[in-house]
């Protein structure tokens, strides 16, 4: 009972903050409620007992993305732009694509039930040899580090990724007098 | 004895939750800036740690109370200082209080 | 502007040791309780943009060098597939732990640590790579 308010108290204000980003126009409103957003779902991930999903989501969504959209808002107008033209495709999707998403959802098996197949195959071995096979008593760590260890290298190369796509593109180089032609045109 | 350590730290949670809920009230009812920022100082220090503070006293002495008691200090130690920084910035971008003298730059 | 206030600059120096601190004790407790390499980069991350914030950006680029920054970028993606190279060195599969000891559960613990290393490498100068790319190109 306890349980079922707290999930629908978080539900109401993930939605309503939401719709506040959708129809607010002022950029720094939107980017203080998304940080408000990373912030309500790192509660609901730790109501579901989501322990590192949700010190992953308060650090990364509220911490480092707000400090780094504000910086990008910096750089950029305060105000977004209203379009020239409105137009009902995109919204059409989002709803016909919404709607699929929950008739989808109604139809999964109940939350944490132990019979259902995806926790029959790999995760009560998992869950049972941890401390045996690898010494580590967090599941998470060791799933995530050793049983899945080819996931966690490829997490790690798109980050790698993104960080030297920030270099190429946004690093200022100062322009030397002398040479003309430079390999990337700056 | 445990009757009174319990009906203190009820007392001390439902203290901090009645700062949280002044605090909130107040950042969105008072005028100004300035002043929704004394809220939001009241809220963050005064509020959090009571509840904090009842928090300790269920957890008994452990290492859960050390923690406690360090994240209380921390908070204590942050939060006025964002407020803080969050004026001096205002300031300098020439927001003038409600009640500014005339001659209040 | 912050940079000559006197409360941010002694809190904030204060603080920094601290967060640091942390960060470290959430990479190495990362395998008792939550915690682990992405969730430390983003707090040490989040001490250099700290520092950036309150003592101006060309302090931060003194104490934390771009150049360091991109050296550190590739190192992380280095150090965990070079773990994975270690494995097949040793004789077993890429990314296999048991074999890089005697013990093979001491193995696993030996190999889990060098791959949160890594990951704790890459995400860290990653964040500070974005911020120092977005705050030096100002108006």
């Amino acid at each position: 009972m306890i349980d079922a308010l707290i999930y629908g108290a978080l539900i109401l204000l993930l939605i309503a903050t939401a719709i506040g980003m959708a129809r607010t126009r002022s950029l720094f409103a939107v980017v203080a409620l998304g940080g408000i957003y990373s912030f309500l779902m790192a509660l609901a991930l730790l109501v579901l007992d989501a322990v590192d999903v949700s010190m992953t989501e308060a650090s990364v969504g509220a911490g480092i993305s707000t400090v780094l959209l504000l910086g990008t808002l910096y750089l950029t107008r305060l105000h977004e732009t209203l379009p020239i033209r409105l137009s009902p495709a995109p919204l059409a999707m989002s709803v016909i694509t919404g709607l699929a998403l929950l008739y989808g959802v109604v139809h999964l098996p109940p939350f944490g039930d132990p019979s259902t197949p995806m926790h029959r195959h790999v995760a009560p071995r998992y869950l049972e040899d941890v401390v045996r096979e690898t010494g580590v008593p967090n599941a998470v760590t060791a799933v995530l580090a050793s049983y899945r260890g080819y996931d966690t290298l490829g997490e790690t190369t798109v980050i790698f990724t993104a960080g030297i796509g920030v270099l190429l593109l946004l690093r200022r180089r100062r322009r030397q007098p002398s040479d003309g032609k430079d390999k990337a045109g700056r | 004895m445990s009757l009174i350590v319990d009906t203190a730290s009820w007392l001390l949670i439902l203290a901090g939750g009645f700062f949280c809920i002044a605090g909130a009230f107040g950042i969105l009812r008072f005028p100004d800036l300035y002043t929704r920022m004394h809220a939001a100082g009241v809220l963050d220090p005064f509020g959090v740690s009571l509840i904090l503070a009842g928090l300790m006293l269920q957890a008994g002495l452990t290492l859960v109370t050390v923690k406690l008691a360090i994240l209380i200090l921390f908070l204590g130690l942050t939060s006025p200082v964002a407020c803080h920084a969050l004026g001096r910035a205002a300031r300098h971008r020439r927001l003038k209080p409600l009640l500014a003298a005339k001659e209040d730059r | 502007m912050m940079h000559r206030e006197a409360i941010p600059r002694v809190v904030v120096k204060l603080l920094i040791p601290f967060l640091l601190l942390y960060a470290l004790y959430v990479q190495f407790h990362g395998e008792l309780g939550p915690g682990g390499g992405f969730q430390a980069g983003v707090i040490v991350a989040t001490a250099v943009i700290l520092y950036g914030l309150i003592f101006g950006l060309a302090e931060a680029k003194r104490i934390v060098p771009p150049r360091l920054i991109e050296v550190l970028v590739p190192l992380g993606v280095v150090i965990y597939a070079g773990v994975g190279f270690a494995g097949l060195l040793a004789g077993g599969n890429y990314l296999d732990y048991f074999v890089l000891d005697p013990d093979p559960v001491h193995g696993q613990e030996r190999g889990i640590f060098w791959v949160e290393v890594g990951v704790l490498v890459t995400v860290s100068s990653t964040m500070t790579a974005i911020y120092y790319a977005f705050s030096g190109r100002g108006r």
